[in-house]
């Protein structure tokens, strides 16, 4: 019996609303007994009590971390919220987190949705990042004293994320009144928390960026710097050594390096 | 071969006047001087699973002052078991609390995988108290503190009742051990919206369970209908049921919760003398009944 309860409550919040008929109707999917469904319909107003406050709920949660997003998409917003909850419905414990998969739900719809401006998803993944960054687990800060070597890798701070945009998106104004378009570009961002907890965002070159993306998948500093030159069509000239080093005191002042990789260091 | 006994919940470790922990004044506390509170109460969930300036916050604040864990998204009563890997990180962050017990509602709150981020209320049926009794009993050692439930507000029962709230409730903390945090307000609401006597539910339960008070504000709708909203201040006639209950518990942990419109700390900290007067009646009251 909890399961049909499970099913009319789920569908009656996530889904549209409904009639006193339709839900009926709805009682009657769900395997309930026709004496539990008549009681239910006897309280239909009080149902919709419930499903403005689940909705409500999750609602608030996504306007706290894509208020503007949520702006510039008005009623289109709407449209796709229902979408998400009809069809997908949020699966996580964590309010902060049902922000991250409506976005994994709705980002390859807008794409194809002439409706949605094409730097929405890049804004709302963006303004969405604020929130996922300022959260993202730590790992205990080890000993970092020892200098960085190119035969070994580098420890990143575990509180950041590389993402990449085809808009300009942060360089929009804050402000969720305004309508300005990004410019189409290409954006590679760090996007990190500092050691004073302060989500932070740093632009990174086609070179910076391989050099990062190298690092957080394990490679050697050295092989990073490479590749990432390689990966660019920049040959190794010591331009590019002079910037890779400039890149690594910019992010070791960050707290974004914290030294060599914990497990390549010589253990004597 | 008989089953374990769960850890026990009473007598509780808390007592006092405490207040439900928010971020809307949290870094006001930490930075400030030591408030005339007994202990803060948390919601877990927002502070688990994760780094950064609210778990920082939360551990400088534990220095000063006891914390006791509230979760929101067990879903104790839904079909599906609880989330394995939700609870080890919840058992995880109740050590890192040093949270005495842990308490939970008696709702569900997620339905075939989905999270429905709401209390929802279960069908008061034999099954139900049979079958949530049992996982209940099973949570002191999954979590590795004692459990207890927290009796919540319900708009509407679901279908045909086949017992009522009181004993519903009284049957599933029987049935698991498990400590009763007994929300006044929910009981008053219920009340309201559903016609009963809120004094004689009350004194009806087991108070023996009891292992924490809470108290909030509620709005009405235009309907006539109560909804515990967290949003207003402690109405008048839940004080009363307050001084009420403490003088048939004796001296019990209190909490103020305020989860909408959330005012000035030394507003809400005004609500807490006021609850201490009320909480130093009524345990006197409580004691001079057994002299």
């Amino acid at each position: 019996m909890q399961r049909g309860f499970e099913g009319v409550f789920a569908e009656l919040t996530l889904g549209p609303a409904l009639s006193r008929a339709e839900l009926q109707a709805l009682c009657d999917k769900h395997g309930l007994p026709s004496a539990d469904a008549a009681a239910l319909s006897e309280s239909a107003e009080r149902l919709h009590v419930y499903r403005d406050l689940v909705r409500g709920n999750l609602r608030e949660a996504i306007q706290l971390s894509m208020p503007r997003s949520m702006a510039r998409l008005g009623p289109l917003f709407d449209e796709y919220f229902d979408r998400f909850l009809r069809e997908r419905a949020p699966r996580t414990h964590y309010l902060r987190d049902v922000t991250p998969e409506l976005l994994a739900f709705c980002a390859p719809s807008w794409a194809g949705d002439a409706r949605v401006a094409s730097y929405l998803g890049d804004l709302a993944r963006h303004e969405s990042l604020h929130i996922e960054v300022s959260a993202l687990p730590a790992l205990p800060r080890g000993h970092v004293a020892a200098p960085l070597t190119l035969e070994q890798g580098v420890e990143l701070s575990a509180a950041l994320t590389l993402v990449h945009y085809r808009h300009a998106v942060h360089e929009l104004p804050e402000d969720e009144a305004d309508r300005s378009v990004p410019a189409e570009r290409s954006v590679s961002l760090l996007v990190y928390r500092s050691p004073e907890h302060e989500v932070r965002y740093l632009e990174l070159t086609p070179v910076a960026c391989g050099i990062v993306e190298r690092l957080l998948s394990g490679d050697s500093l050295g092989g990073s710097v490479q590749g990432a030159a390689a990966a660019a069509g920049a040959t190794l000239t010591e331009a590019v050594l002079v910037g890779a080093a400039q890149l690594l005191a910019d992010l070791a002042e960050r707290g974004v390096v914290w030294g060599p990789k914990i497990s390549d260091r010589d253990p004597g | 071969m008989p089953r374990p006994e769960p850890k026990a919940v009473s007598p509780s470790p808390l007592d006092g006047i405490g207040l439900g922990l928010r971020w809307d004044f949290l870094e006001e506390v930490v930075d400030g001087p030591q408030l005339p509170l007994d202990f803060f109460e948390v919601s877990p969930e927002n502070y688990m699973r994760r780094g950064g300036y609210y778990p920082a916050q939360l551990e400088q604040l534990q220095a000063r002052y006891p914390l006791v864990t509230h979760g929101l998204t067990l879903s104790i009563g839904a079909l599906d078991e609880p989330d394995a890997e939700y609870l080890r990180e919840l058992r995880a962050e109740i050590e890192r609390t040093k949270s005495p017990f842990h308490s939970d509602h008696l709702c569900f709150s997620s339905a075939g995988g989905r999270s429905l981020h709401e209390l929802l209320p279960l069908q008061q049926s034999r099954e139900n108290l049979r079958r949530v009794g049992e996982r209940a009993r099973r949570m002191s050692d999954v979590l590795g503190v004692p459990f207890a439930l927290e009796n919540i507000t319900y708009y509407l029962h679901p279908g045909r009742a086949e017992l009522p709230e009181l004993e519903f409730l009284s049957g599933v903390l029987d049935a698991s051990g498990a400590g009763l945090l007994l929300d006044v307000n929910n009981v008053y609401v219920n009340s309201l919206n559903h016609g009963f006597d809120a004094r004689a539910f009350i004194a009806a339960l087991d108070l023996s369970r009891v292992v924490e008070l809470h108290v909030a504000g509620h709005t009405r709708q235009a309907s006539g209908l109560l909804l515990d909203t967290h949003g207003a201040p402690v109405a008048d006639p839940v004080l009363e049921l307050l001084g009420f209950t403490l003088s048939l518990t004796g001296p019990r942990p209190v909490l103020l919760e305020r989860d909408n419109h959330i005012p000035a700390l030394s507003e809400l900290l005004r609500e807490v003398e006021t609850l201490r007067g009320i909480y130093d009646a009524a345990v006197r009251s409580y004691h001079a009944a057994r002299v």
